[in-house]
């Protein structure tokens, strides 16, 4: 059992750098338009790719 | 020179535009100000030095709240509730696996040195959650605290209580701790929050695409192209609307014919051919090459811009719901409160160890959320759904009296048919000159000088030439073709008789019949599918026109439904009428001025596309799509909706009922009353999306054109 005593406090480092990278993917537009990428393959000029 | 776009929420009267005007005019780099009251709105056109922040600046000085269009207002408050969930759920993972072990613990007599740090691991959890993910609820409640009680107040009283009394026995050491219930609540409240206002942003999002229009256009001056600003474009100027440009005004097309996409208006995905002249509408999108278009209405009574208006009204009306709900929950927070406190004062009596868990699960459980969502969701999802095929509410309440509609009366032309008529037969008299093809290319030829929509049924003239053309107005065309009197025309212009068949155009040669043309209405392609949804709903479909017993009873045998014929529109509203006196509930959808009595009388009034403006002012209904296949589609979501909302009502508060008792009776802990509490509410969010879905069929019928 001492051995939570190490992971307890690991545990909440693990969680804080999830958090960090799930706010960080937020505040840089990945979750904004969640329907609109099923729809890119038809879309035939809008491909960032092509230039 | 730059041009800003600025809605002024509040800016209502004519007043209020000229203080605003005023208050703009006298800023200097501003060069001229175009206000649409009716969208609350006000385009500037200004220097590139002056920045639009002294604009809204100027606005507010003038008392009012303006900002600018097409700020990202709307994603960053979804961001942030996103955010808000997230921290919530990524806590919750880690206290509810330290609440097994406590739970596991408790049976188990674990040694207190673990409890104790799996307590303050809680804790340390739970500090975010409190402090930053449930803050909306904080906030809320706090503002409704001047207002009235609204749903946030026992909300955060459930939170703050818990909470506190938990970090009190943590620190103490001794007594048990909710930060479970606590995470568990606010991460499954925020789900359904976030639910909410993902089903309000595609409501918007579908109501946007008619109000989004660019601000400026090119306009062709003297053979010079320069760009304007659309409020600007007068009717009678030519405006160029460039490859995979948006038309900016409604107008006639110049020479290029044009491909257009007209699904901002009619949700029709199917592009559509326009041939020169013909009408096209602001707001479609160029998909073939450039064109040119004379403007003939100003960009705010543009037909977009009228239906924006219409929907805008639908969405005013929205609130009254909301507000309806809200109420309920004002009234049921103040009694939540006091059962709270009743629990607590009587628990003390009894055993003061279980009065606060017993306060803390009624106040929980008792959460009106549910009750205050199930309406209010239902009917933003169900208007989704409807503008997606095509059809606008201009009021909410329509979608409840689908339920008890059972009868509709359709108009027969321009909304069971098509305006444009066709050719279908050519009957020529014994002794006629002529043979078929020689006799409409001459009609033809003398037709193309008329105006007459009948005119429209004949083709382009093959070898056939007329000189001496005269056009009289309600009656035919005369002129002189291989040196006879030709004539083409109803048959009294021809022959000086009536026809005893009713033909309507006939074409003599000197005064004696020498063809007669036969035409008709094309019926609408998925009509016949449209009316036969409708009985399949248990709606009585009867046709009603104005038109001859004969015209009417061949369609109406075609299409398997009852008729009325020959109606003045007095008589079409006395048709109404007696079917209102019969206890029926009558949908009137109609196009023509001539219906705008019925319609008025009507309980749902619906108005196809191609309507007058009067019609399209007065309907609730407006079917922008050319399909028939809308009409069926509305009485389905609006049953589904009607549905769905009792459901969501039944659900709520058989949930209350059964809950609140066994909460104040100490029989549920707080964890059970946190998860019953936030997955009703869930549950009545999730049941609301459902109508977002499709119905079926009615979605690939082909396009009328």
């Amino acid at each position: 059992m001492e051995i939570l005593v190490l992971l307890i406090p690991l545990s909440l480092l693990l969680v804080g750098a999830a958090a960090w990278m799930f706010l960080w993917a937020v505040n840089n537009g990945q979750f904004d338009a969640l329907d609109r990428h099923a729809f890119d393959i038809l879309d035939d000029d809008s491909g960032e790719e092509k230039q | 020179m730059t041009l800003s776009t600025i809605s002024v929420g509040d800016m209502h009267c004519a007043g209020c535009v000229g203080k605003v005007e005023r208050a703009l005019a006298a800023l200097d780099g501003v060069l001229a100000t175009h206000v649409n009251a009716a969208r609350r709105q006000v385009l500037v056109e200004h220097d590139d030095a002056t920045d639009p922040a002294v604009l809204l600046e100027r606005i507010e000085a003038a008392g009012f709240h303006p900002h600018l269009t097409g700020s990202a207002e709307h994603s960053d408050s979804q961001r942030d509730l996103l955010k808000r969930l997230g921290v919530a759920g990524l806590a919750m993972m880690q206290v509810m696996m330290a609440a097994i072990a406590l739970y596991a613990g408790a049976l188990d007599e674990m040694a207190p040195a673990y409890r104790r740090l799996l307590e303050l691991a809680s804790l340390v959890f739970c500090i975010p959650v409190v402090s930053y993910s449930a803050m909306p609820f904080f906030v809320g409640a706090l503002r409704s605290w001047r207002s009235g009680l609204n749903m946030d107040v026992p909300i955060a009283l459930a939170i703050a209580c818990a909470f506190s009394v938990s970090l009190a026995h943590t620190l103490s050491g001794s007594g048990d701790v909710y930060y479970d219930s606590v995470v568990m609540f606010t991460f499954l409240l925020l789900t359904a929050r976030y639910i909410d206002d993902r089903l309000k942003q595609r409501f918007e999002h579908s109501n946007a695409r008619l109000a989004a229009m660019p601000a400026e256009a090119t306009v062709i001056e003297n053979g010079i192209r320069r760009r304007a600003a659309i409020a600007a474009i007068e009717p009678g100027s030519e405006v160029w609307v460039g490859e995979g440009e948006q038309v900016p005004v409604d107008g006639l097309l110049g020479a290029n014919p044009a491909v257009l996409d007209e699904s901002a208006l009619t949700g029709e995905s199917v592009w559509v051919r326009r041939a020169s002249g013909e009408q096209v509408f602001a707001g479609t999108l160029n998909q073939g090459a450039g064109f040119s278009l004379i403007s003939n209405a100003p960009a705010d009574r543009s037909r977009i811009a009228q239906i924006a208006d219409l929907a805008n009204r639908a969405q005013a009306e929205k609130p009254v719901v909301a507000q309806y709900a809200d109420r309920i929950a004002g009234y049921f927070v103040p009694v939540v409160l006091m059962l709270a406190g009743l629990t607590w004062i009587v628990w003390q009596q009894l055993d003061p160890s279980r009065a606060f868990v017993a306060m803390l699960t009624v106040l929980v459980v008792s959460c009106p959320c549910a009750l205050s969502l199930a309406t209010p969701a239902a009917i933003t999802a169900a208007m989704t759904r409807l503008r997606q095929v095509g059809v606008v509410l201009t009021r909410s309440s329509v979608l409840e009296q689908m339920r008890d509609l059972n009868a509709a009366l359709l108009d027969k032309t321009g909304t069971l048919t098509i305006h444009t008529p066709k050719l279908v037969a050519i009957d020529l008299p014994a002794g006629s000159s002529l043979d078929e093809a020689e006799a409409l290319d001459v009609a033809a030829a003398l037709q193309r000088h008329a105006s007459h929509p009948l005119a429209r049924a004949f083709p382009e003239p093959q070898a056939a030439r007329v000189e001496d053309v005269t056009v009289v107005s309600g009656a035919g065309v005369s002129g002189r073709w291989q040196g006879h009197d030709v004539r083409v025309g109803s048959s009294e212009f021809c022959t000086g008789t009536p026809d005893p068949d009713a033909y309507r155009v006939v074409l003599s040669i000197d005064g004696v019949t020498a063809a007669r043309f036969a035409l008709a209405d094309p019926v609408r392609a998925d009509a016949h599918a449209a009316i036969a949804a409708l009985k399949r709903a248990g709606i009585a479909v009867t046709m009603v026109s104005g038109d001859s017993e004969a015209r009417c009873a061949s369609l109406a045998r075609e299409l398997d439904v009852p008729f009325v014929a020959q109606q003045a529109p007095e008589t079409k509203l006395e048709v109404t009428r007696t079917l209102q006196q019969r206890g029926d509930r009558v949908l009137v959808l109609g196009d023509g001025i001539n219906d705008v009595p019925a319609l008025a009388a009507a309980d749902v009034s619906a108005a196809v596309l191609e309507s007058s403006d009067l019609v399209k002012r007065n309907a609730d209904v407006l079917l922008l799509t050319r399909r028939l296949g809308a009409l069926p589609e509305l009485v389905t979501v609006g049953r589904r909706c009607g549905r769905i909302i009792r459901q969501n009502l039944a659900w709520a508060l058989g949930y209350n009922l059964l809950a609140i008792p066994t909460a104040a009776l100490g029989l549920m802990p707080p964890w059970v009353a946190a998860l019953g509490m936030a997955s009703s509410s869930t549950l009545v969010m999730l049941n609301a999306a459902r109508l977002l879905g499709g119905t079926g069929a009615e979605d690939t019928a082909p396009e009328d054109r």
